[in-house]
């Protein structure tokens, strides 16, 4: 395979239901305004299955797509794989991760609609890295809110952020009334919420300043479907075959740009048969599988639309783990639609068993792994190895390597020093966290 | 070609449906808030009504038409639709 793809695929045609609608949040009286381009909109909507990449994208695109997929022999043999096991590696761009797919495609879309700036909260900082270098890209100006605590950890993700020419600002800080308010609280500076909060609140201050986001969102999961359309052309041109196909989730975008287009092309009978699709996630944050299917908000001001997704509560107090880009709340409406039906599966992993998991891919195949990969390692070796009965695999097994750990290696070193398991989610804190939401009612989860 | 009149009953349509209002669109005037009293379209009920207003239309609306500009009432999209109309005829 020599090209990336030249068009996105939506899996929204081959659902057989529609999304439940999100609940807007009562706003006080006065004018509205459009904060998002009509493109992302509309790819968040429409029936329509194919979405040509715009060739500003496709171009910068091809500077690292089509990404390699090979056989993990290597791998496979340390974990004791009974199955072939293909790798999807995403690192290899400039941001570390997959988050640049959606990244470039977002920066081009707000560009065109004639935005001059966009602002984000990152958590880990591989989105504000990523859309930091997708501004400069296309001549937006950039204003990146990071968690302090983990700018503290990650000062090189600072460093790269800057050095696309974005403004970076550690989180709490004294450039919103939030910010100020966390500090005069003496709030600790370690929520990806109160760091997208600060953005949203600053991106209201100037109308051609956007507050962006790429994890989530349906136009998001889109843009990711590269991943999976290369990875079924690149299996095919192998001449190998995977019944199994496993992403990490921190709101789903990797998961849903591995998974979903093998869901859309056995859906469309392009495929021999269906793929089990293997969502994993933290076990500090097990929205998919000890969750409830309920309207919450995407972060913990409050001030976005509530959507129906499995959560652990907006409001749950998330402990500290190494898989950063992991530490949220609530899997994506798409993600949760999917969950709800039994068309995707999930396991939950430790960042003990993560972590190791990605050691023993590094030294095995000399990737280095991020953290949150190596949750879809350690799943992918549980299936391969046939550690999960429920989730047999019998042909293969593909796994998105989602990014690069080179600026997360004091996790690794943590690992090397004894770092213990992590507790198991407490089960009175996610239903105190989750009593007083609105479960998705039956006929709007229909 | 789209007159004025269609696109103001569309976007009426659209903004009483929006704003889970019962009553007829017609009792909406042109001047109406989009957010005030009467109407409740919010900022992001204002995006995916754009989408829908294609679909009624049958026609695209530029995102350059509507990034950082400001709506106060109905008439205020509408004008903007009709821009749009003029240009593709």
């Amino acid at each position: 395979m020599t090209e990336a793809p030249r068009a996105w695929r939506s899996v929204l045609p081959h659902l057989g239901y529609d999304l439940p609608v999100d609940l807007t949040p009562e706003q006080g009286a006065g004018p509205v305004t459009a904060t998002l381009p009509l493109e992302l909109i509309r790819q968040s909507v429409s029936q329509r299955e194919f979405w040509p990449v715009p060739e500003p994208v496709a171009e910068r695109y091809r500077a690292f797509r089509p990404a390699p997929l090979w056989r993990a022999r290597r791998f496979e043999a340390e974990i004791q794989a009974a199955v072939p096991i293909y790798v999807k590696y995403e690192g290899g761009n400039i941001s570390g991760s997959h988050k640049f797919n959606t990244a470039l495609a977002q920066a081009y879309y707000y560009h065109r609609a004639g935005f001059r700036e966009l602002v984000t909260g990152t958590g880990a900082g591989q989105w504000g890295s990523a859309l930091a270098a997708a501004c400069a890209a296309f001549g937006l100006a950039c204003t990146v809110f990071m968690v302090g605590g983990s700018l503290r950890d990650k000062p090189y993700r600072g460093s790269l952020i800057r050095l696309y020419g974005a403004d970076l600002h550690t989180s709490p800080s004294q450039l919103t009334a939030l910010g100020r308010d966390a500090t005069g609280n003496h709030q600790q500076g370690n929520s990806l919420a109160l760091a997208i909060g600060e953005a949203v609140e600053y991106a209201r201050t100037d109308p051609k300043r956007a507050f962006c986001i790429g994890s989530g969102e349906t136009y998001s999961i889109l843009h990711q479907s590269v991943i999976g359309l290369e990875a079924i052309d690149q299996l095919a041109a192998l001449g190998a075959e995977v019944d199994t196909v496993v992403g990490c989730v921190g709101a789903g975008s990797n998961f849903g740009g591995v998974a979903l287009p093998f869901f859309a092309a056995a859906r469309a009978g392009e495929l021999p048969r269906p793929a089990t699709l293997v969502a994993a996630e933290s076990s500090t944050t097990p929205k998919l599988t000890r969750g409830v299917y309920a309207y919450d908000h995407t972060d913990s001001t409050g001030t976005g639309p509530m959507e129906a997704m499995y959560t652990i509560g907006s409001r749950y107090a998330i402990p500290p783990s190494h898989a950063a880009g992991l530490r949220f709340h609530g899997a994506a409406k798409l993600i949760s639609a999917m969950r709800h039906r039994d068309q995707i599966s999930a396991l939950a992993i430790g960042q003990r068993e993560a972590l190791s998991a990605g050691r023993v891919f590094a030294t095995s195949e000399l990737v280095l792994p991020a953290p949150e990969s190596g949750h879809a390692l350690a799943a992918a070796a549980r299936v391969a190895a046939g550690q999960e009965p429920d989730l047999a695999s019998r042909h293969g097994v593909l796994v998105c390597v989602s990014g690069h750990g080179l600026l997360d290696l004091a996790a690794y070193d943590k690992l090397l020093a004894g770092l213990p398991e992590d507790q198991p989610a407490d089960p009175e804190a996610l239903r105190e966290a989750t009593a007083t939401l609105r479960p998705v009612h039956p006929i709007e989860g229909a | 070609m789209t007159n004025r009149t269609q696109v103001t009953e569309a976007v009426k349509r659209l903004v009483v449906r929006e704003s889970r209002l019962s009553v007829s669109p017609t009792a909406v005037a042109d001047d109406e808030p989009l957010n005030g009293a009467l109407l409740r379209v919010n900022s992001l009920g204002f995006l995916g009504m754009l989408v829908q207003l294609e679909d009624e239309l049958d026609l695209t609306l530029p995102d350059d038409l509507f990034a950082g500009r400001v709506f106060t009432t109905v008439a205020d999209l509408v004008d903007v639709v009709m821009d749009v109309t003029k240009e593709e005829t």
